[in-house]
């Protein structure tokens, strides 16, 4: 019965499912932002002058967010999901590097398109929102 | 790495165009005038925008793939009376997703001019585009781009040749006759072009201060940028076609009435403009022919001539470049006295006169043909152009052997016989290889004793042609000048004899015929197989 209890009142469960959820949307998300981000700066290098000066750190930047994304979701989704706090504080911190990144990607890139403003908007939008929920989590773990 | 900071610290250029739309213009062709139903041509006036018919350009944008941008279009309103042109800046959106929202880097959005090679940074160039492959966006594109403009038109650009010559509010135009053969004057001098025209002026005595193209004011009054143009010397035509010289030629002399006469009209122009060898303009001239219209002209014919000379130096005419161009006079010389090795001495100045009549010359037949009445006149030797010429001497008894022998010869050969001839049409002085000198023989009939005169020159030219075999340039090998002498016969007293004199000049082309060229005949390489006689060998 106190089996039972536990799974029918999950006051005890402290792990937030929508950030959870937001995890895996994220993921998914990311795999297409990061693919149609390449296959950009191959349309670019392509149809308008891209000299290498330029190219190199872009390619380098998107490669450097794509490891630090991994990274954040693992660390993210193991301290929701094992109510810890210092995986999810590292996840945060990590989270701030990706925004400056996708910051970069949206204004200081050397081409922006419109759809690079399209798509880094919403990783934008989705990181604000991560990070809104992961300081509820984090003051729910700790308290 | 200091150009790739410096490419970051750069503020992002948004979609904000490198050049302004609305100053740009493909159609605007023709300089200074206005160009038929281009619509964006800064030259043409709202009256000749009412006479097209459409707008070859109608919009001008930057690059359309990016997403927001200025485009000016131009349209021709026909509705209104008389039909205008509207002109419109308006903003053009691309819809599509990819477009252009911003970028970072200067040089994407415009073409940059590649670098002029010079004399400094040639070394350089050579090493980067020298080899089979070169990358096509060298670091050198990191910096400012836009330090030089090309249509700055001051003393750091050089001229061309065709460009038009600047002055201070248009170009210096040369008047020509453009449909019929009245002035326009629109035709604008072309930088090293040299060309001469004549066309029609309508003129009336009545409005002879009114007229400004008549007056010399209207030619001196544009300056060339910095370079005012001078009057070189002032030619007064009078009414029946004496010309005389004008001592003082700094005298602006405008067109007035004298005694129902129009004078000092402007009846021919020749500029003559001083350039270096860097393509500036340094020195202007202008001579003038002015002359008088009575009451009853209508219309005088005006002529001009523009000429272009490097400074220091004295032009002298090529007949070819290098072989000589049939029709082009030959070009001939002396060698000055006393140097019998001409290795580095220059042929004076005098050798080389711009007068065509200095070269080589035969006798010019005249229509009475009498010898001693047409002394003087003269035609140039033109290449490839055979002629004969002669004319008739009336020989009585009382003339001496000797002066009549000199006056022939001075009359067959004319004033300054020259004693070279420049093998190539663009032969320099100093180079004395290039000069082919005169062969002078004599040929007479009968063995001296009595008085024999010359009565014939015939002078032959041995041309070949020199060089490659698809363009080949002529080239004199030989000439060789032939006096046939006559005896004088005595004349009883009071009779007279005519006798003809000739003068000749033949071309005879004595290149070497091609010869054919055969293949060699085919072998036949028939060997034995190494062991054919086995069993044997």
């Amino acid at each position: 019965t106190s089996l039972l209890r536990e799974v029918l009142n999950n006051s005890y469960q402290l792990s937030s499912v929508p950030l959870q959820i937001l995890f895996y949307v994220n993921g998914i998300y990311y795999i297409f932002y990061f693919l149609a981000t390449l296959a950009m700066i191959v349309y670019k290098s392509q149809v308008f002058s891209y000299p290498d000066d330029f190219l190199a750190p872009d390619l380098a930047l998107l490669f450097i967010m794509a490891i630090l994304e991994g990274l954040r979701l693992y660390l993210g989704s193991k301290g929701n999901l094992t109510e810890e706090e210092a995986p999810l504080g590292l996840s945060l911190v990590i989270t701030v590097g990706s925004v400056i990144l996708s910051v970069y990607f949206l204004v200081w890139q050397t081409y922006v398109l419109k759809a690079d403003v399209i798509i880094n908007a919403i990783l934008l939008f989705t990181y604000g929102l991560e990070s809104v929920l992961k300081v509820i989590a984090i003051s729910a773990f700790v308290s | 790495p200091e150009t790739r900071a410096a490419a970051r610290a750069q503020v992002r250029s948004g979609p904000a165009p490198i050049t302004d739309v609305t100053k740009l213009c493909v159609c605007d062709l023709l300089v200074a005038q206005c160009d038929v139903n281009c619509c964006c041509d800064p030259d043409c006036s709202a009256a000749e925008f009412s006479l097209f018919t459409t707008c070859s350009v109608p919009t001008v944008t930057g690059d359309s793939r990016l997403c927001s941008q200025k485009a000016a279009t131009y349209s021709l309103d026909v509705e209104a009376n008389p039909p205008e042109r509207v002109f419109k800046v308006i903003d053009q959106i691309n819809p599509s997703v990819f477009c252009i929202h911003a970028t970072n880097y200067k040089q994407a959005l415009s073409f940059s001019s590649p670098e002029m090679p010079t004399s400094e940074n040639f070394d350089q160039l050579l090493k980067r585009f020298g080899s089979a492959t070169f990358s096509a966006e060298p670091d050198s594109w990191n910096k400012n781009t836009d330090a030089q403009s090309p249509s700055d038109a001051n003393e750091t650009y050089r001229y061309e040749y065709g460009v038009p010559i600047e002055t201070v509010d248009a170009f210096v135009r040369l008047p020509s006759p453009v449909v019929s053969s009245w002035c326009s004057d629109a035709n604008p001098a072309g930088f090293l072009v040299n060309q001469a025209t004549k066309c029609t002026r309508s003129v009336s005595v009545e409005k002879c201060g009114n007229i400004q193209a008549v007056s010399m004011l209207f030619y001196i009054n544009s300056s060339i940028l910095a370079v005012n143009i001078t009057v070189q010397s002032i030619v007064v035509q009078s009414l029946n076609g004496m010309r005389t010289l004008l001592d003082g030629s700094d005298v602006l002399r405008l067109p007035m009435i004298l005694d129902e006469l129009c004078i000092n009209i402007v009846l021919g122009v020749s500029y003559h403009i001083t350039y270096t060898d860097a393509g500036e303009i340094i020195e202007a001239g202008a001579s003038f022919v002015l002359g008088a219209i009575n009451r009853e002209a209508h219309s005088i014919q005006q002529s001009f001539e523009i000429s272009f000379t490097q400074v220091n130096t004295k032009p002298v005419p090529l007949s070819g470049n290098p072989g000589y161009v049939v029709g082009l006079p030959l070009r001939a010389g002396f060698r000055p006295q006393g140097y019998p090795f001409p290795v580095d001495i220059l042929f004076a100045a005098l050798v080389l006169n711009t007068n065509k009549y200095g070269q080589l010359t035969v006798l010019q037949s005249t229509s009475n043909q009498d010898c001693l009445a047409a002394q003087g006149a003269r035609t140039p030797v033109l290449f490839g152009y055979n002629m004969i010429s002669g004319c008739k001497l009336r020989i009585t008894a009382t003339m001496k052997c000797q002066p009549l022998t000199q006056t022939l010869l001075d009359l067959l050969k004319g004033q300054s016989f020259p004693e070279y001839v420049a093998s190539f049409g663009n032969s320099q002085a100093q180079d004395v290889l290039d000069w082919v000198p005169i062969t002078h023989l004599r040929t007479s009939e009968q063995v001296k004793s009595s008085c024999q005169i010359p009565v014939s020159l015939e002078i032959e030219v041995k041309w070949t042609k020199y060089g490659s075999l698809v363009n080949p340039q002529a080239r004199i090998v030989n000439v060789t000048a032939r006096i046939t002498t006559t005896t004088l016969k005595q004349l009883p007293s009071g009779r007279g004899r005519t006798i003809p004199i000739t003068n000749s000049v033949v071309f005879t082309d004595i290149s070497s015929p091609a010869e054919p060229g055969y293949k060699a005949w085919p072998t036949i390489n028939a060997k034995l197989p190494f062991d054919f006689f086995f069993p044997f060998v």
